[in-house]
């Protein structure tokens, strides 16, 4: 369980002439675990500094982030992040990449062999495992950072706008990816978006955002059933909730 | 879920690689394939040049003894490659100028990289260093040879050192910038997993470096040739840089020529086998 208590981020002024930014104000939530979260708001609107403290890479200001009870100090294997971009190390092979948390821990020849191959079955990558980066589609980079995200079974997976470099299409069928392996897997995620069909699609639970300074605006539960279809999108309930948090994110 | 989204990473499988192979265009393929025009451009340059340098020498527009004709310079450098000059064996001055400069370049690359790593992550390291190589960057390699003289005698000694003193400043610098722009999210990424500085550093910073050590070195063996000629006039007796003064002294400038040739050729083929490495190390080099 994720906990953020009175979470507050001040960025200092980058120069005399300006004033210090108050990205996030104030921030209280709760995921549980298992729970699929959502974060929806406009750019700007600290839902990435969010992740990025509950990650460990920014302190807060003011208030405190709990993992389990535990405060959060630094990044760690036990909050795995999948970013915007891929950001795979170009100098190894997807296989390696994937590994890459495990050989961290254990050692090059304490990779389990047998859970890397099931891994890469799993992630339709079986036979692009001794390929590099470079030589693979977008979604399937994105693939191979989710699985590397995922083999070191982290109790949380941070995900910051992960399929927001992605044409429509790919994206969509990383959507479907996504809720497939976390159906089979049932682990926590907090997933940060600025597209609202996506936050509805993949959530339990949608926390939207207002701009600067970033607050939680309003925490929707979607109740839709799963597993979730794409062609949901279209559907009456759908479309209660896609009004419902268009109405926070544009008052008038 | 009738439709998987894995499958459309469904790849052709291996019975047809055969028939995907046969649908690979000529343009695509010329990467590879020997016989593209293109490979032929490089040697088509140099015949035109020589034409050229054929006819102005046999127009007699500059005197004979400013402008060498290709084929004054042909019997020049067979004299030299078959009884040697100054008393040593065509191989043995390549074989010393070679030498000199493998010595004075690796010894910069050993010594280079750790210091621009340690400017990277250490401010004072940066402090420290920083002043003294900006301080010396602009003195040409000419001016150092009465200080090399005198503190390293007139043996091989001097030589490596001038040429080590001319080409380190590039790799340290290249190196530096290679460490200190890694992407933040790769930092990250290493973060995220645990790694230690030890980990982070062999995972992540030095491969990210690799790209700019490699241009590094590429800029400085091309600056280690051009030291080279200064490094032979502290009193050599072998070298392709002491080939061309003695011979300029004795207004042999058929002989000049074939020295300046030689150092060109050798100095092309260096770059092209430190190419050969780099694409072999990094071939992710400006596709990531």
């Amino acid at each position: 369980m994720i906990e953020l208590h009175g979470v507050s981020k001040v960025f200092p002024a980058p120069n005399a002439r300006s004033e210090p930014v108050m990205a996030v104000s104030k921030v209280d939530m709760t995921i549980e675990d298992g729970e699929f979260v959502t974060v929806v708001g406009p750019s700007g609107c600290g839902k990435t500094t969010i992740l990025n403290m509950i990650a460990g890479f920014e302190r807060p200001s003011q208030g405190d982030i709990l993992l389990d009870g535990e405060p959060v100090l630094k990044p760690g294997p036990e909050r795995a992040v999948v970013f915007q971009q891929p950001s795979l190390l170009p100098w190894m092979t997807v296989v390696d990449n994937i590994a890459f948390g495990l050989t961290l821990r254990e050692g090059k020849r304490g990779v389990d062999r047998t859970r890397l191959d099931g891994t890469l079955e799993t992630m339709g990558l079986k036979n692009f495992a001794s390929h590099y980066p470079y030589q693979l589609s977008g979604g399937m980079q994105q693939r191979a950072a989710i699985a590397r995200a995922l083999i070191t079974d982290p109790a949380i997976l941070l995900m910051d706008e992960p399929f927001g470099a992605l044409d429509a299409q790919t994206r969509s069928d990383m959507q479907r990816f996504l809720l497939l392996v976390w159906t089979e897997l049932q682990h926590t995620v907090l997933f940060v978006t600025h597209d609202v069909e996506e936050a509805i699609l993949l959530a339990d639970r949608v926390l939207i955002m207002s701009p600067r300074p970033g607050r939680i605006a309003a925490t929707i539960r979607i109740t839709l059933a799963r597993p979730r279809h794409w062609d949901m999108v279209m559907d009456r309930d759908f479309n209660d909730y896609k009004r419902k948090v268009m109405k926070v994110l544009r008052p008038q | 879920m009738g439709y998987s989204p894995l499958q459309r990473s469904a790849e052709p499988s291996q019975e047809r690689a055969p028939q995907l192979r046969a649908m690979v265009t000529d343009d695509q393929a010329s990467v590879v394939s020997k016989t593209s025009y293109h490979r032929y451009v490089p040697w088509m340059v140099i015949g035109v040049i020589v034409v050229l340098w054929w006819v102005v020498s046999a127009l007699h527009i500059f005197p004979r003894l400013a402008l060498p004709s290709p084929g004054r310079v042909t019997r020049d450098a067979y004299v030299i490659a078959t009884t040697g000059y100054n008393g040593y064996s065509l191989l043995d001055n390549i074989g010393a100028s070679v030498t000199r400069i493998a010595v004075g370049f690796v010894a910069a690359i050993i010594v280079g990289v750790p210091i621009g790593f340690g400017m990277a992550s250490s401010k004072i390291v940066f402090n420290a260093v920083d002043p003294l190589l900006q301080f010396l960057r602009p003195i040409p390699p000419l001016a150092y040879i009465p200080v090399m003289v005198i503190w390293f005698g007139v043996g091989q000694l001097s030589k490596f050192v001038l040429i080590f003193v001319c080409t380190i400043p590039i790799i340290i610098i290249n190196a530096m910038s290679g460490a200190k722009n890694v992407q933040e999210t790769r930092i990250r990424v290493a973060q995220v997993f645990g790694a230690d500085r030890r980990q982070l550093f062999r995972y992540v910073i030095l491969p990210s470096a690799l790209p700019e050590i490699f241009t590094g070195m590429r800029v400085a063996i091309g600056v280690a040739w051009t030291c080279l000629v200064a490094a032979e006039m502290i009193a050599a007796q072998t070298g392709l840089g002491a080939i061309i003064l003695t011979a300029g002294n004795e207004l042999r400038m058929g002989v000049v020529f074939v020295g300046i040739i030689l150092i060109g050729v050798i100095g092309y083929l260096m770059e092209l086998f430190i190419r050969t490495v780099e694409q072999r190390m990094i071939p992710w080099k400006g596709k990531a």
